[in-house]
Parts: structure tokens; C-alpha cells; sequence
């Protein structure tokens, strides 16, 4: 909704922010300015931001609920540690496949949907993703169980992205693709039906939307979003463990995306962000490091607070108040605050 | 009155019959609507006027009885479509209490209104293949001429929920206008509007009759619009008919009287 008014300038907020990024990224390759730990902590939010794409075209476009998410992101980091240990296959074929796979199983997910709503949904998806981390744990001639499985950095074309800097390059430009793809989506008949649906099920389905049909691509969809997101995770840890995909890996995907903001690509990544930077902050200041689990804590407070005042999440509000007026000018800015302030007292 | 009675039936309410456990909302009720006019359903509450509606858009599920429509492929049954299917015949409602999409924009709902009339598949969507931008760009055009034309234009890029009522019931009507379709079935299209907002849409509507060329199929309360615009009026009460004709007709009647007022005392 509130991308609309930029349709003068589709996307290129995402792509010249993509762009500086891997530029930035590209002179630090020379002169080596970040710290290894800090390039990491960039990959992680590189790949945690897949995976709130795919959580959020599930949440914020469809309005359909999954806490089993993890377990369709470990599928595809096990997928991918799996192809390429015992395969030897190419990364993008690799790649593919650890989305392509659970996107088939996310149909499962789709059905359910089909028959059950809102909390109910929750639960049993909530049921499925515990199910899929006990499969992890326990079969071991495709997980190693609880030994993990190790894999090396990916390779293309013969050169292997064993650099941090290298790696973090490829990801940046899968995500800018994923971003392009999912915008290309919002913003189109399939996005509409889907946000329809969120809507009013009744209209939409007056007005041509199959739920059959645009539930199952949801979750579908997601699925392979968060597929993707596992096999970079693997790619990246190079290190595979079922401890990764419990339900606490579903509740961040929820918390990255209410934070960032529902229904959006910025704030899928600015929650992403936001998730991965926190216990990083928490470990590093010396009062906060000493409690345990702070970052839960922090994660939790900082969910009630945008709740309860940026209930359009960090990155929307920050859209609409500064971004949306400043793209297009002046002229629209006053009714846009009449309008989101109309909207926050209904 | 008798080029009305000429006209073909395009929709035909045959022995419909609907019951919730023990009750019967609606009893063996038919009707036919023809072709081209404005038709009013009208009834005391609970008389089933809803009901009708959700079974002839295949909400519910009736117990017996067929709803035939004259679409473009011949005459069908309805109840052989889902209830996605049938805005492709050319069937499309709005609903008693407003269902907008309220986190989009108004011009988003009149596109998802166009969803059964754009043609663009997902591959065409993400890649953005050709093809892609001309059909899109064809649709919000479209979306912007029926804003226009309910006297909406300038609020496409604003929250539909921020909309006041008055303008969200409007926009509601143009949503099913974007369809493209055949017959618009209006449940109360006037609920909650004031007298001046009611002359308008009286006004709209018959518009919208003429130059979309469109049959128009209310239920509503609000008799003065009923007997204003309707052309033919079915009355019905706990699920069966009382009484049919045009609206001088209803109005005569002793059974309408009788449901809305109650038996005369002697």
C-alpha cells in the first residue's frame, strides 16, 4: 500500500541501496577497513532478509501464519550441505533445489491453511515445524544427526567464494534479485489477490480469487524463499546442526517482520537487521552481556513497543514519514500524514 | 410495465430452498430478473433477503432448487460454478456490511476488482515479460475512469480505510464494476446513508444501468429508493414470496402491508 505513490520510480530505492552496499563491500575487498566478524554479521543479515521476504509475503501479502518455517528453512540448508558433500553439484543448480524442494513440501503447509485459520493455524504448523526438527535430529544418513554436517564454500564457473567478502558479494546480489522478483510480485495481479485475500476472503473470492489456489502459492512461495535463505545459511555457516531449526528460528521470522514491518521489503530487512544486530549490541555492552538470554528480552520489548506505537513497523514508518515525502515532493506530504494518522485512530 | 415482462429473464431463481437446522430461511422461492432493468428484493428483516443473495453467489449451499443465469455461454446453473467461478460468467455483488481491502490503496481495490478480467500469469509477473505492462497499465487506466466516474478521482493513492462510509460503499460498487459483468447484486447499497447520499446513488445507479449496460439486483430497506429506482420488486417474507409486480403494485398490496405493519385489527 504504501509503495504505491512511488510507481515513478519502481525499485530504485532497493537497487541503489543494493548497489552502494556491494560497492562499499567491493572497496573494502582492497583495503580490508571491516573486521571478519563484522562481514559475517553482514551475511547473516543478507540471508536472514531472504528469509523475512519469504516469511513476510506469507504474513504481511497473504495474512496466512506459519511457526514451521524453520523447518522448511533447515530442509534447504541440509539440501544444499547434502548436494554439494555427497553430489558435488553446481551452486545454482544446488541453490534451485534447496528452494524448489520445499516449496513442493510448503504445499502441505497450504492445505492445512486451507482448513484451519489464524491461531489454530499457528498450532498445527507450529506442530509440523517441531515434527520436521525431530526428522532432523534423527535421520541421520541425510542430517548426521546431531554431529552436524560440515561443506565448503560455494564455487562458480571454478572460482570459489572461499573469501568472507566474496561470499558476502554473491549473496547481496541473490537478495537484490529476490528483492526485484518480490517487488515485481507485490505489484501485480497474483500480489492484489493475495492482499485480497488477507483483506476480506469474501470479497476476494467475489471477485475471482480461488483461496485453493492463492493459499497454496503463499505458502508455496514462502516456502521457497525460505529455502533459499537455508541453503546460503549453509553456504555461509558451513556448518549444519538441528539445534538451527527449533521454534525459535520461526518466532524470529515473526519478529523480523512485525519489527520491520508487515507487507514490505524494506522492513523485512531493516527486521532482519534489527534481529541480527541485537545480540550482537547485548554481547558487546558490558551491564546487558551478563544476563542471560537478553537478546530474547530485548526482542521481546522491542515487539510490544512497535505494537504499540509504529504499528506499521520501523521501516514503514520511517517510508511514510521520510522517504515517500522527500521522493515525491512536497505537494502529496500533508495529505499522506492526514492519512496515516486517519488510519492509526481507526 | 409490459416491455419490462418482454424482456428475457437473465437470471432465474427456481424453487430455491435453504434451511439452518430446524429453520427454513428461505421456502421453494422463485423469481426471475429480467434482462436491462433495475430489480429490487425487498422483506421484513430476516426474511431471507441475504440468504438468496449468498446461495445465488454460491456462499451457501441450497438444500434444493436451481439458479439459472443467461451468460454468454447459454443458459447455465450457477450452482454448478464456485463461488470464484462465477464473476466469469458475469455475476458479481457487493456485500451488506462493507468488505473492502482496508490495507490497500483505492486504486488497488479497483485493480483486485479487475482480477478476473486481467489476464497476466506469475512468470509474466516477476520477470515482468512483455505483455506485462500493457495489461497492467490498461487496468489501473480503467480503475482511474470509474473513479472518474463516481466522482472519486484524486483519492486513488490514499488508504481505502481511511475512506469515509458514503465513499466506501461507492468504492465497493466501482470494485465490481471493474469486473465487467453482467448483473451487480447489491446487499443494501443505501445501509447507513443519508438522504442526500441516497439520491446520488439512486442517481448512480441508474446510470451505471444505462451506460454500463448492466442489470442491476438490490435488497434494501430504504422503501423510497426501492419504489424510486426499482423497475420490478419481489416481496418476500420468512422465505417465501408475498408478492411480485411493479413498484405501485407492491405498494398496494395488503400481504407487503400486512409483513412490514402487521394484521389489521377488526
Amino acid at each position: 500500500m504504501l509503495d504505491s505513490l512511488t510507481d515513478s520510480h519502481p525499485y530504485t530505492k532497493y537497487i541503489v541501496g543494493t548497489l552502494i552496499f556491494m560497492l562499499m563491500i567491493l572497496i573494502d575487498l582492497q583495503l580490508n577497513i571491516f573486521a571478519s566478524r563484522t562481514i559475517n554479521l553482514f551475511i547473516r543479515v543478507v540471508y536472514f532478509s531472504i528469509m523475512a521476504l519469504g516469511f513476510n509475503m506469507l504474513l504481511g501479502f497473504a495474512g496466512q501464519i506459519s511457526l514451521g518455517h524453520a523447518a522448511y528453512m533447515g530442509l534447504g540448508a541440509y539440501l544444499t550441505a547434502y548436494f554439494s558433500n555427497f553430489m558435488g553439484w553446481n551452486f545454482l543448480l544446488i541453490l534451485l533445489l534447496s528452494g524448489l524442494i520445499p516449496m513442493v513440501l510448503g504445499i502441505a503447509l497450504g492445505l492445512i491453511a486451507l482448513r484451519m485459520e489464524r491461531l489454530y493455524l499457528a498450532i498445527a504448523t507450529l506442530g509440523l515445524g517441531v515434527t520436521g526438527q525431530m526428522i532432523f535430529q534423527e535421520w541421520r544418513a541425510f542430517t548426521r544427526g546431531f554431529s552436524g554436517i560440515r561443506l565448503d564454500r560455494p564455487e562458480i564457473f571454478g572460482f570459489a567464494f572461499n573469501n568472507s567478502r566474496h561470499f558476502l558479494l554473491l549473496a547481496t546480489a541473490i537478495l537484490l534479485l529476490v528483492i526485484i522478483l518480490t517487488y515485481n510480485f507485490s505489484r501485480s495481479r497474483t500480489g492484489r489477490a493475495l492482499s485480497a485475500m488477507r483483506d476480506s476472503e469474501y470479497a476476494s473470492q467475489s471477485l475471482g480469487v480461488s483461496l485453493f489456489k492463492y493459499k497454496l502459492l503463499a505458502f508455496a512461495a514462502s516456502s521457497f524463499y525460505v529455502g533459499i535463505a537455508g541453503s546460503l545459511y549453509a553456504y555461509a555457516e558451513r556448518f549444519v546442526h538441528p539445534s538451527t531449526w527449533g521454534v525459535e528460528l520461526s518466532l524470529d521470522m515473526l519478529a523480523m517482520v512485525v519489527i520491520g514491518g508487515l507487507a514490505s521489503i524494506g522492513g523485512s530487512i531493516v527486521g532482519a537487521a534489527f534481529l541480527v544486530l541485537v545480540p550482537r549490541i547485548t554481547a558487546a555492552t558490558p551491564l546487558l552481556a551478563e544476563i542471560t538470554n537478553m537478546n530474547y528480552i530485548l526482542t521481546g520489548l522491542a515487539m510490544i513497543l512497535v505494537i504499540k506505537y509504529l504499528p506499521l513497523g520501523i521501516y514503514n514508518t520511517i517510508d511514510v514519514k521520510l522517504i515517500q515525502p522527500y521522493l515525491i515532493g512536497r505537494s502529496s506530504k500533508e495529505f499522506r500524514y492526514q492519512d496515516l494518522e486517519k488510519q492509526e485512530e481507526g | 410495465m409490459a416491455e419490462e415482462e418482454n424482456s428475457l429473464p437473465i437470471l432465474k431463481v427456481d424453487n430455491l430452498t435453504k434451511t439452518f437446522g430446524g429453520l427454513v430461511a428461505v421456502d421453494e422461492l422463485s423469481f426471475s430478473v429480467p434482462q436491462g432493468i433495475i430489480y429490487g428484493l425487498i422483506g421484513p428483516n430476516g426474511a431471507g433477503k441475504t440468504t438468496v443473495f449468498n446461495m445465488i453467489t454460491r456462499f451457501y449451499k441450497p438444500d434444493s432448487g436451481k439458479v439459472l443465469f443467461q451468460s454468454d455461454q447459454g443458459e447455465v446453473d450457477l450452482l454448478d460454478y464456485r463461488v470464484h467461478e462465477i464473476i466469469d460468467l458475469g455475476v458479481a455483488r457487493t456485500f451488506q456490511n462493507i468488505e473492502l481491502f482496508n490495507n490497500m490503496t483505492v486504486i488497488e481495490n479497483l485493480m483486485a476488482g479487475g482480477h478476473s478480467q486481467l489476464k497476466t500469469n506469475f512468470f509474466q509477473e516477476i520477470f515482468r515479460l512483455p505483455g506485462f505492462k500493457a495489461k497492467e497499465k490498461e487496468t489501473r487506466q480503467q480503475a482511474l475512469e470509474i473513479l472518474d466516474f463516481l466522482g472519486l478521482a484524486g483519492k486513488e493513492n490514499q488508504p481505502a480505510s481511511s475512506q469515509p462510509y458514503g465513499v466506501q460503499k461507492l468504492l465497493e460498487l466501482g470494485r465490481i464494476l471493474m469486473a465487467e459483468p453482467e448483473i451487480i447484486l447489491l446487499d443494501e447499497p443505501a445501509a447507513g446513508m443519508n438522504d442526500s447520499e441516497t439520491n446520488r446513488l439512486a442517481k448512480l445507479l441508474q446510470l451505471i444501468k444505462d451506460e454500463f449496460d448492466i442489470t442491476i439486483f438490490l435488497v434494501e430497506h430504504d422503501m423510497s429508493l426501492v419504489m424510486d429506482i426499482c423497475q420490478q420488486i419481489t416481496a418476500i417474507n420468512f422465505g417465501k414470496k408475498i408478492c411480485q409486480g411493479s413498484p405501485a403494485e407492491i405498494q398496494a398490496s395488503e400481504a407487503v402491508q400486512e409483513a412490514y405493519l402487521g394484521r389489521k385489527e377488526n
